[in-house]
């Protein structure tokens, strides 16, 4: 053990770097935080203050008139959420289905799962869009969570695939010669000891589905518009509603830093299991 | 944007917007006359025709537009139809647009038809009104079209023959300036430029240099003589056009009767003529001794800066008058129209006006066409005039007469955008307005345009290349090649 | 697998012949009667080779690639490092430095344009009043591009962060011990036994953190619009505008189809390092 003074440099050097990427990190969130409570005036001011009367006209504005952003927030998670579902659902079961099939092209398999996720968004719009059509899912809330599954789905299936071919073989085998089926070894021996895996599965998932902007303003409608679509409609033709848009950036922020807090042992264990030999 | 009375845009509409339709219903109801279509017009049953529909509206997020969205009620007693209002921002409501018409899905019924970024792309997607207006059994526009602003008429409703929208919103970009800074230091510049700095109808670009000069040299009052909206973006297109007409430059041969008419193949470009070149030296020029934000300030940016009194004038939308006039500003801005170049003086026109989906059923059609008179009628105009802050001017002609308006003794308060009535109206007489081309392939020619105009500002690309590079290339987009600018 | 599999290709093959089909012709959707298309072979193939915009696009794209993820990767590393170090505040730390991750790009894009606008932005203001930089920000071609990459950085390096740190606590403690008792230094154990250890989990990181690289352009969309003249227009923003500005919706999808060609080629790389260590099956 290090016998050094207690407060040598080589000890103090990493707190000096955690606190300039904490400075780094969280000077705009605090001023974004700040400045929703600011009246428009003062977040045009062009000395920044840092005292002024607070006001929580922007949260008001934003649940009130013809914008409600609890409708907005009900979208995004409805979308978000059982896209989520969806795609670790079926992740999970492609992923073992895949991790312990035997056959030649299995590693090309994999490959092109998740390369299916590396279509640039606008070319595919177009094409989606008439099946969407032709499927009666434009202006739905449904439509999203179906475009959500394109790039949410490959991503499940190719997380899941890693962390399943990563569990020792041993248990499994032991389970068969016991007498377990094929889909009891699967739901009771493998997918308990992927449940870290799941999760960040389903985080990321979540995040990228919640982040999404080009087909939120593609395929929804009125009735099912998400919340970054209603960050852009803060840009109005006179001016942009900074202080609007600030209190918007942290309602879209805010639950998404509560459920990661929330699961955030799961992910570091859940991605140390599995990212080592990622496919 | 807040008043400082701390009362939202939204929650004075309530309280007026809702008193002053419900008021007008009747005048709305029993009206059916007016010049054009023979009223069968007993009481209120064209109206009621489509009742317990819903239709759908997509709209940028435009003053109009947020003051009917937070007041609908009136309509659905009118009609009994349901409205659902979607507001994006106008990229991506073009895109909508686009595929909606491309799948001819119908699924927005009205919509907010941006005569070149919207209409003239896609014009074959909305149905031409005047099927509507010669069916008897449709109630008709009220006071006829003729009371529509001539101009805004033909330059937002109208491509190549049809009429496919009603002039809805009327931005323009005018001369606004800090009246009070010019009176404060009038005589001295008077004195040291030999001319007299106020606006008025002789006023020149060059003057308008010179003021800008001054302005940055002789006072401290703001750090700037002008701002511009000249980050690489529509904004500097609408900016540099100004420039462009005033100098006796285009962008077609005949580009202000396409500008006003719209024409699928508007022919060869003219940004290589010597007054185009002209106005590129001249802008160059403006830009150099501008506030050096200008160069990444959109019309937002500009606006905000202007109010947080960066400069002392700007080319601006003359809608911004409601944003400013609060606070310390109140009453001490003027607005003109801008001053002339070599051939006129232009204003570079931005209205737009509703449509309605061909690809919508017919039933939905008709109701669609009973929202577009609503929202166009003198009434809705007036209430939005009158909303608290960012209401926007009317593009009737007898709204500006009515005597509310004529004689409102307190515009600053209650109508703020009203104090630019003198300077707009007179921006849009043909021969002020300034219209840029109604093309198919205006999206391209103006991401064009503003690329090569921000290379000649930011990377120090000469004005005779940039205005040649922009001209080969138009050419080339207007006959259909596509290319990633 | 099956049925997992069978959406999937729905979901992809599908809208991948559509795209290969349009880059085959001349499909737009202007006029507003629907999408017209006529044949045009590999036209569009070639007048996409040819044309110095998308040449532009892609060069800017590679700087900003290099830009973006070579920062969040060492940043990344970094962040992971440090936090794996220090003993006091380390799950405050940690739960603080995700935060920007979860912030949707197109308000990242808004909120880096706020705080730089000359008027009335924080960060213009600090740079200004310390003598740093008192020149526009977004208004000038090195700068601007400078600050969208600092913005894509500082959203994104919380995810590198994140499988980093995945990576650190996975390593077996008594390997470290064993060599500290041997007298090595911080930066011998990070050069010889750390670094090695994670050395698969930075690549997935990095394969992570690329294929999404090549495709978001919301930033950049948001905060410059490309300019200023032409300095951050990268190529996703170059097809978007093809496709949903101009309505040139089969060149739009020939840049695509090249876009999603270099993607698998660059992912293709990754993953073959990956197999060279042995960590892949």
């Amino acid at each position: 053990m290090s016998t050094g003074a207690r407060f040598s440099a080589g000890k103090i050097f990493p707190y000096v770097l955690l606190v300039v990427l904490l400075l780094w990190t969280l000077v705009p969130i605090a001023w974004m935080l700040l400045s929703s409570f600011k009246s428009l005036t003062d977040v045009l001011s062009p000395t920044p203050l840092l005292t002024f009367k607070p006001t929580l006209a922007n949260y008001i504005g934003l649940v009130s008139g013809g914008n409600n952003v609890l409708t907005y927030f009900r979208s995004s998670i409805l979308a978000a959420g059982i896209s989520t579902i969806i795609a670790t659902t079926l992740g999970c079961f492609a992923g073992y289905g895949l991790a312990r099939s035997n056959f030649r092209g299995k590693r090309h398999l994999a490959f092109w799962i998740i390369s299916t996720r590396m279509a640039p968004i606008a070319a595919v719009i177009l094409p989606l869009f008439i099946g969407f059509t032709f499927l009666h899912l434009i202006n739905t809330v449904w439509g999203l969570i179906v475009a959500y599954l394109s790039f949410n789905l490959p991503f499940a299936i190719w997380i899941m695939n890693a962390f399943f071919a990563d569990l020792p073989p041993g248990i499994e085998e032991a389970a068969r010669v016991d007498g377990a089926s094929n889909f009891q070894t699967f739901w009771r021996i493998a997918l308990p000891m992927t449940a870290p895996g799941i999760v960040t599965t389903a985080i990321l998932c979540l995040v990228f589905s919640w982040n999404d902007y080009a087909f939120a303003v593609t395929f929804a409608g009125p009735g099912s518009q998400t919340l970054p679509v209603a960050a852009s409609q803060l840009i109005t033709q006179t001016g942009v509603d900074w202080g609007q848009l600030t209190a918007i950036g942290t309602v879209v922020a805010l639950p998404m830093v509560i459920v990661g807090l929330a699961v955030r042992r799961y992910l570091v264990r859940g991605l140390t299991l599995g990212a080592v030999t990622g496919e | 944007m807040r008043p400082s009375n701390g009362m939202t845009r939204r929650e004075f509409l309530r309280i007026t917007g809702a008193g002053l339709t419900g008021a007008s219903l009747p005048w709305l109801a029993g009206c059916g006359g007016g010049s054009g279509s023979s009223g069968a017009s007993a009481g209120g049953s064209e109206w009621k025709q489509y009742s317990g529909m819903t239709i759908n509206f997509i709209s940028e997020n435009t003053a109009p537009t947020s003051a009917i969205a937070a007041n609908l009620t009136p309509f659905k007693k009118l009609t009994g139809i349901t409205v659902t209002i979607q507001q994006l921002e106008l990229t991506s409501l073009a895109q909508r647009v686009a595929l909606d018409f491309g799948s001819h899905s119908g699924e927005y019924h009205v919509i907010y038809a941006d005569p070149y970024q919207v209409m003239a792309p896609l014009h074959d997607g909305f149905t031409d009104l005047k099927q509507f207006m010669n069916d008897d059994s449709l109630p008709a526009v009220p006071k006829g079209l003729g009371d529509f602003i001539p101009t805004q008429l033909d330059a937002a409703g109208r491509f190549e023959g049809k009429l496919f929208a009603l002039p809805y919103d009327a931005p323009t970009l005018i001369w606004c300036y800090r009246k009070d800074l010019f009176e404060k230091y009038r005589d001295k510049m008077e004195e040291d430029l030999g001319f007299d700095p106020m606006p008025s109808d002789n006023s020149t670009w060059e003057q308008y240099y010179k003021i800008a000069k001054w302005f940055n040299e002789n006072q401290d009052d703001v750090p700037y003589g002008t701002g511009h909206q000249a980050k690489q973006h529509d904004a500097l297109m609408c900016d540099f056009s100004n420039l462009l007409w005033a100098y006796g430059g285009d962008y077609f041969e005949n580009g202000q009767k396409v500008g006003r008419f719209g024409a699928t193949d508007p022919g060869s470009s003219t940004l290589d003529s010597p007054q185009a070149i002209e106005a590129a030296r001249f802008y160059n020029r403006l830009i150099g001794v501008a506030h050096p934000g200008s160069t990444s300030w959109d019309w937002n940016d500009l606006g905000e800066a202007f109010g947080a009194e960066e400069c002392a004038m700007c080319p601006e939308w003359h809608e911004f008058a409601a944003a400013w006039e609060v606070g310390s500003l109140k009453g001490n801005i003027g607005y003109a129209p801008l001053p002339k170049g070599p051939a006129r003086s232009s204003n570079m026109y931005g209205g737009t006006g509703i449509g309605v989906n061909k690809y919508a059923s017919e039933d939905q059609q008709k109701a669609a066409w009973l929202f577009v008179v609503w929202a166009t009628s003198p009434e809705a105009q007036l209430m939005d005039l009158k909303s608290s802050v960012g209401g926007g001017t009317p593009t009737r002609q007898s709204v500006y007469q009515m005597p509310e308006v004529k004689n409102n003794k307190n515009p600053l308060t209650n109508m703020p955008n009203i104090v630019t009535a003198p300077a707009v109206l007179k921006a849009w007489e043909p021969q002020n307005i300034g219209l840029r081309p109604k093309v198919p392939s205006w999206n391209q020619c103006d991401t064009i345009l503003y690329s090569q105009v921000s290379q000649m500002l930011t990377a120090g690309k000469s004005p005779e290349d940039a205005m040649r590079d922009a001209k080969k290339e138009m050419d080339q987009a207007v006959k259909g090649v596509p290319s990633a600018i | 697998m099956l049925p997992a599999l069978v959406i999937l290709a729905a979901i992809s093959i599908l809208p991948l012949l559509y795209i290969i089909w349009m880059s085959l012709n001349n499909v737009t959707l202007l006029g507003g009667t629907g999408i017209s298309s006529n044949w045009t072979g590999l036209g569009n193939w070639g007048r996409m080779f040819a044309d110095p915009g998308v040449w532009a696009g892609w060069a800017a794209m590679v700087i900003y690639f290099i830009g973006t993820v070579g920062l969040e990767m060492i940043l990344g590393l970094v962040a992971a490092l440090v936090i794996h170090e220090v003993v006091w505040g380390k799950n405050l730390a940690f739960s603080l430095i995700l935060i920007p991750m979860f912030i949707a790009p197109v308000i990242v894009g808004l909120l880096g344009r706020f705080l730089v606008n000359p008027t009335y932005g924080l960060y213009a203001w600090v740079l200004r009043e310390s003598g740093i930089y008192s020149g526009n920000i977004l208004g000038g071609s090195v700068s601007a591009f400078v600050a969208v990459v600092l913005m894509d950085v500082w959203e994104w390096t919380p995810l590198v962060a994140l499988i980093t740190l995945a990576g650190l606590v996975s390593i077996q403690p008594q390997i470290l011990e064993a060599a500290k008792v041997d007298g090595a230094s911080y930066w011998e154990r990070l050069r010889h036994i750390v670094l090695p250890s994670i050395a698969g989990i930075i690549i997935v990181a990095l394969l992570i953190r690329s294929m999404d690289a090549l495709r978001y352009f919301d930033i950049i969309w948001q905060a410059t619009n490309g300019g200023p003249a032409n300095a951050t227009k990268i190529i996703p923003l170059r097809l978007y505008e093809s496709a949903f500005r101009f309505f040139h919706l089969g060149y739009a999808a020939t840049i695509g189809l090249l876009m999603l060609a270099v993607s698998i080629l660059v992912a293709n790389l990754f993953t073959g390092i990956l197999r060279q260590r042995g960590l892949l099956r």
